[in-house]
């Protein structure tokens, strides 16, 4: 775990923290409030994103990643990686075809520690701090959910709205009309809930493109600092399943295994420098496609992992496992996700970072 | 009875996809709806900002329609601009501030799609100075175009006759569309019904039939003309 002067200076310099009379969730009411959304939840599993799978791979930064930031990941050698793929329910049941935000979390094994890049199919989150994040929740829990009446679609394409999609075969359950009620009621929450809404499922996990949605503060070798937002994006190409097929349940961890014994697959590291006015600490405001966007380096993976209880289930990442070169921003959602990372492995058990050095 | 309900369950699902369902929706859904809610054009062209970023590589997507509708009006425009291609490429040089620019004969519309920096009124400013007399072939040409010729003497009512031709940029996030809405309806007369957000976009599809659907990808945002001819060696 990073424990940077910086960033313990960030955490401490928050505003939300600081300045609203109410409490904040605390680190256990947020990975409980998770929790509650999924009923079949299984203790000793993640709360959400259960369903994953462990690759390795190396990472090699591009020519021009060091002259943007000094962290030793992008100083060009090659570095290994852990990459756990994973399904956004938090379920134990594996439903792969059905619509969801997929996961992709990835550690980078520096010669003296590691640093974790958490990012999803989403590019942007559902709420802006700690206190509406335990509101989304709640509104998110699961109500039975059944097939609308062919009149109720009926009344729905009179009214030029499209009908709502049918619930997966075996669906009883869902937290979209939960989330749609909360969005309709919050702006801030529109975009992700309407992107969440239609994002699908992949043909592979290295299909689709990952955004780390939170901003951090990278240093150059001459100590300039610049926001900004990372995102891999797939050498293969972003490829959703035929939304009109029924879904399959169990077909992406196949799929990876079958890939990577015939090819390596490939993601690039893009990296956005926001600018004065962007929305540094917000999760929820994606950036204008206009900002400068640098190539830092490609990720190349090469085989799903053979201990999956170690590269899938016990392995720890979180957001605030950084090293020299970059800094968390301001972000609550950001700041409230080290705690809460670190509350979820210890509840199911998880390894903890070796290079955490015991901070938390 | 459960035979025809099913029946009934997959005629209502497939409906969308069948001609009738898109005839009723064309012919009575749309126009029923943009009588019932009215919606009001979007105006065309980026959206202001004053970050840096958002104010390089604009783009411009100027369609105008021909006032001769048949190939030979589509080739008189072509003619114009042929005539004057010194003309043009001089003129953009001098410009200085355009990365991209060309014009396209789009059914019986003559087009120009550009990409530039900067304030788009000073950027028709400055092509009226350099270019104006190859505007005011093209333009016309053009229906309505009559009335702000000779550029150099119309100089405000052609900016405004160009921005009035310029698309609406729909917005790379799909729920800015409701920030569009506010800004042109006012806050009170939109549901942010994020359901309707389909809707909503027929709608203004109806009175705005040509737009751009996102500001267009960059293969180096954030880049001024004048930055990228630096970095290249290639001065002016």
């Amino acid at each position: 775990m990073d424990d940077t002067p910086s960033a313990q200076t960030s955490a401490a310099q928050h505003p939300t923290a600081q300045n609203n009379a109410a409490p904040d969730p605390s680190a256990s009411d947020l990975v409980q409030a998770i929790i509650d959304d999924f009923p079949d939840h299984k203790p000793g599993t993640r709360p959400i994103h259960t369903i994953g799978v462990g690759v390795e791979g190396y990472f090699e930064a591009s020519d021009v990643a060091r002259s943007y930031c000094r962290a030793e990941h992008f100083g060009g050698q090659r570095v290994p990686v852990s990459v756990r793929f994973s399904n956004g329910s938090g379920s134990p049941v594996q439903h792969d075809g059905w619509n969801d935000v997929r996961g992709m979390a990835t550690r980078f094994h520096l010669q003296n520690g590691a640093t974790d890049l958490i990012a999803m199919t989403l590019n942007g989150f559902f709420v802006r701090t700690t206190k509406e994040f335990i509101a989304f929740t709640t509104a998110a829990r699961q109500r039975p959910v059944r097939k609308a009446s062919p009149w109720q679609k009926l009344l729905d394409m009179l009214q030029l709205k499209p009908p709502l999609p049918d619930p997966h075969p075996g669906q009883t359950a869902s937290g979209d009309a939960g989330t749609l009620e909360y969005a309709n009621a919050h702006p801030v929450a529109q975009l992700a809930v309407f992107q969440a809404g239609s994002i699908g499922a992949p043909v592979s996990y290295c299909r689709a493109a990952y955004h780390a949605v939170h901003t951090f503060i990278v240093t150059d070798p001459d100590g300039v600092r610049r926001p900004v937002r990372f995102a891999w994006k797939p050498v293969a190409g972003v490829r959703n399943t035929d939304p009109t097929l029924p879904p399959v349940d169990n077909y992406l961890q196949a799929e990876i295994r079958e890939r990577l014994k015939q090819w390596p697959a490939r993601f690039l590291l893009m990296m956005t420098i926001g600018e004065s006015g962007d929305a540094f600490d917000d999760p929820t405001v994606p950036w204008p496609a206009h900002r400068v966007r640098v190539v830092m380096g490609t990720l190349t993976l090469t085989k799903v992992a053979e201990d999956q209880a170690a590269a899938a289930e016990h392995i720890s990442f979180n957001p605030w496992r950084l090293v020299d070169g970059i800094e968390p921003s301001n972000d609550p959602i950001l700041l409230a996700r080290r705690d809460a990372y670190e509350e979820s492995r210890k509840r199911r058990g998880g390894t903890a970072c070796p290079f955490s050095h015991g901070a938390q | 009875m459960a035979g025809l309900a099913e029946w009934f369950e997959r005629f209502v699902d497939q409906l969308p996809n069948t001609r009738i369902m898109q005839f009723v929706a064309a012919y009575v859904l749309v126009p029923f709806w943009a009588w019932r809610t009215p919606v009001k054009p979007q105006a065309g062209g980026p959206h202001y900002s004053v970050q840096p970023g958002d104010n390089v590589q604009h783009m411009m997507n100027l369609i105008m329609p021909l006032k001769d509708k048949s190939a030979v009006g589509r080739a008189k425009a072509a003619l114009a601009i042929a005539a004057n291609k010194d003309e043009i490429y001089a003129g953009l040089d001098n410009v200085g501030t355009v990365h991209f620019a060309r014009f396209v004969i789009v059914g019986d519309n003559i087009c120009m799609f550009s990409v530039y920096d900067g304030d788009f009124t000073n950027y028709i400013r400055d092509f009226i100075a350099t270019i104006g007399s190859v505007f005011d072939a093209v333009v016309g040409l053009v229906e309505g175009g009559e009335d702000v010729i000779p550029s150099e003497s119309n100089v405000e009512k052609f900016i405004d006759w160009v921005h009035a031709h310029d698309l609406y940029q729909v917005s790379d996030q799909a729920t800015d569309l409701f920030r569009d809405i506010e800004a042109v309806s006012g806050a009170t007369e939109i549901t942010r019904d994020l359901r309707l957000l389909p809707r909503d976009l027929i709608l203004q599809l109806h009175v705005n039939p040509n737009v751009s659907l996102g500001s267009g990808y960059r293969a180096y945002p954030g880049y001024s003309v004048a930055e990228v001819r630096k970095q290249f060696g290639i001065g002016w």
